[in-house]
C-alpha cells in the first residue's frame, strides 16, 4: 500500500472531475477508479456522490464495489464519503424507495425537516470531538442536498440547521476510520479545501 | 443558519461569453472559463452559465471540461441544450453542480422526474423567462417571441417538487437597471424557492429582494465580472441579511 494516495471511487454517479481537482490541490496524490485492483493501492478510498440514492446503490452495485467496499473498511482502510457518499454509509434510505446502504454508519437516510431541500451555504455547528473539524466551526460551507443521514450522537461531529430556532441535523460523522461529509467541501472554496486536507489526513492516520 | 446567495451568471453564445440585453442583443466580454475563473477567485456564492444558443447541439460539455479543468471551488450551475436525462447526467460528470432546464420544460417535461430520479431533485432548477402583462404573471419563449401564461406541465412539476428552485428570469429587464419585483410577487406556488435575475444591479433593490422569504438567490450577470472587488462590495451592502461573509478564495484562509 502507498502511504497518501487517495483513491476516489468512480461508480458513475458524482463530479468525479471537481473531486479529484481538489484533491489534488490538498497536496496529495490521488485517481479515480472502479476497478479494485487499482483502488487497492490507495490507503485512503473517497465516496463521492450526486444524485439519488437508488441510483447510487444501483451503481455500486452494477461496478461489483459494494464488497470491495465492504471488505476494505473491515480491514481498517479509511473511507471518506461526500454530501450522497455519506449517505451511502448508512444502513438504508427512503429516498424515491426503501434501499439497503453501505451499513458502515448505523442509521437512517431520510428528507431533511422543517424544509423540502438544503440547498446554499451554511455554517458548521462542530462537536469539538473530530480533529479533522477543529479549525471549522462556524465556517460557511456548500450544502446540496434533500436527504439526511439520521444516527447516533456518538458519531455525529457536526451538524447544520435551517434557521436559528430549527432543529440541527447530522452533516458530518465519524465512526473510527469512516468519515462522512454530507456538504460539499471540493465546492466550498478556501473552507471546503481546508477541511478536505484535515479530514484526509486524519484518515491517514486512522486507516 | 442558511444563507441566501449571489450567483455570478456568465451568459454563453456560439461559444464565448457575452452581455446580454433581453436576450435579443449581445457583446462579446471575452472566455467564459476565465470569467468563471475569476468568480471563483472572487467569492461568488455560485456561479450559472447559460448557454443560450445550444438547443439541438445539447450541452456544451467542451466548456464545462474547460471549466472543470480550473479546477473551481464555487458550485456551478449549468443551463442550456439539455435535452434527455443523458444529457443531464453528463454535464454533471463533466463538471456542474446542478443543473437548469427551459426549453424542455416545454418540448419534453415528461424527462425531467427522469432527471429528478438520476440526480435528484436539488441538482435540477427551472429556469423561467417571466413577465408581467397587465396584473399577470406570464412566460416568454425566445424561440417564439411569445408570451403565455406559465404551462400547467411546469406547474405540476413545480408542485411535485421534481425541481428545487425556480430561476425566475425578467426577460424585459434583462441587462437592464432593475428587476420587475412583480414577478415574485405574482409568482403562483410561494413555497418554491426562487433564484431571481435580471436587472439586478442596483444594492438597495437586491437587498430588497433577498429579503423576501421565497427568494434564495440574486442572480447577477456582468456587473459581478467587470472587477475583483464587486462582489466583496456589494456583500458589504447588504446590511444583516444572512450572507455568507465575502472572502477571497485562498488555499487556507486564517
Amino acid at each position: 500500500m502507498t502511504r497518501k494516495l487517495v483513491g476516489i471511487v468512480d461508480y458513475g454517479a458524482g463530479n468525479i472531475a471537481s473531486v479529484t481537482r481538489s484533491m489534488k490541490r490538498t497536496g496529495y496524490r490521488c485517481f479515480a477508479s472502479r476497478n479494485p485492483a487499482e483502488l487497492d493501492k490507495a490507503s485512503v478510498l473517497v465516496l463521492p456522490g450526486v444524485g439519488a440514492f437508488p441510483s447510487a446503490m444501483q451503481a455500486l452495485h452494477g461496478c461489483g464495489l459494494v464488497g470491495y467496499l465492504q471488505e476494505s473498511v473491515q480491514a481498517g482502510r479509511s473511507l471518506v464519503g461526500i454530501c450522497l457518499g455519506m449517505q451511502l454509509l448508512g444502513d438504508f434510505s427512503e429516498e424515491i424507495a426503501p434501499t439497503a446502504g453501505l451499513g458502515f454508519v448505523p442509521g437512517r437516510v431520510v428528507r431533511v425537516r422543517d424544509a423540502r431541500w438544503h440547498i446554499g451555504w451554511n455554517a458548521l455547528e462542530t462537536s469539538g470531538r473530530a480533529s479533522f473539524l477543529a479549525e471549522s466551526d462556524g465556517r460557511s460551507v456548500y450544502f446540496n442536498h434533500s436527504y439526511v443521514l439520521e444516527t447516533s450522537a456518538e458519531y455525529v461531529v457536526a451538524v447544520a440547521r435551517l434557521g436559528e430556532a430549527l432543529a440541527p441535523f447530522p452533516v458530518a460523522v465519524q465512526r473510527g476510520n469512516i468519515f462522512g461529509l454530507q456538504f460539499h467541501p471540493e465546492k466550498s472554496q478556501s473552507a471546503g479545501l481546508r477541511i478536505l486536507a484535515d479530514v484526509l489526513a486524519e484518515a491517514h492516520h486512522a486507516g | 443558519m442558511l444563507g441566501k446567495r449571489l450567483v455570478g451568471v456568465i451568459t454563453v453564445k456560439n461559444g464565448w461569453a457575452v452581455q446580454s440585453f433581453g436576450f435579443g442583443r449581445y457583446l462579446p466580454l471575452g472566455r467564459a472559463e476565465i470569467l468563471a475563473d475569476n468568480l471563483d477567485r472572487w467569492g461568488a456564492d455560485e456561479v450559472l452559465v447559460l448557454c443560450i444558443d445550444r438547443g439541438a447541439a445539447g450541452p456544451d460539455l467542451a466548456l464545462l471540461r474547460r471549466m472543470a479543468a480550473k479546477g473551481l471551488s464555487t458550485p456551478l450551475i449549468y443551463g442550456g441544450g439539455i435535452r434527455s436525462v443523458e444529457d443531464a447526467v453528463a454535464v454533471v460528470a463533466s463538471g456542474a453542480d446542478r443543473i437548469a432546464v427551459d426549453a424542455l420544460l416545454r418540448d419534453d417535461p415528461g424527462v425531467v422526474p427522469g432527471i429528478e430520479a438520476a440526480l435528484g431533485a436539488q441538482a435540477v432548477i427551472a429556469a423561467l423567462p417571466l413577465g408581467v402583462d397587465g396584473d399577470a404573471l406570464v412566460s416568454f419563449d425566445y424561440r417564439t417571441r411569445t408570451r403565455a401564461p406559465l404551462a400547467e406541465a411546469t406547474l405540476a412539476l413545480l408542485r411535485a417538487g421534481s425541481v428545487s428552485e425556480v430561476l425566475a428570469m425578467d426577460h424585459v429587464n434583462d441587462g437592464g437597471a432593475a428587476f420587475d419585483e412583480r414577478i415574485v410577487e405574482l409568482f403562483p406556488i410561494p413555497s418554491v424557492p426562487l433564484i431571481v435575475f435580471g436587472g439586478l444591479r442596483d444594492p438597495d433593490q437586491i437587498r430588497r429582494v433577498l429579503g423576501r422569504p421565497s427568494v434564495r438567490a440574486a442572480a447577477i450577470g456582468n456587473s459581478l465580472s467587470y472587477g475583483e472587488n464587486r462582489i466583496r462590495q456589494l456583500k458589504s451592502k447588504l446590511g444583516a441579511l444572512p450572507i455568507r461573509a465575502p472572502s477571497y478564495l485562498r488555499w487556507i484562509d486564517q
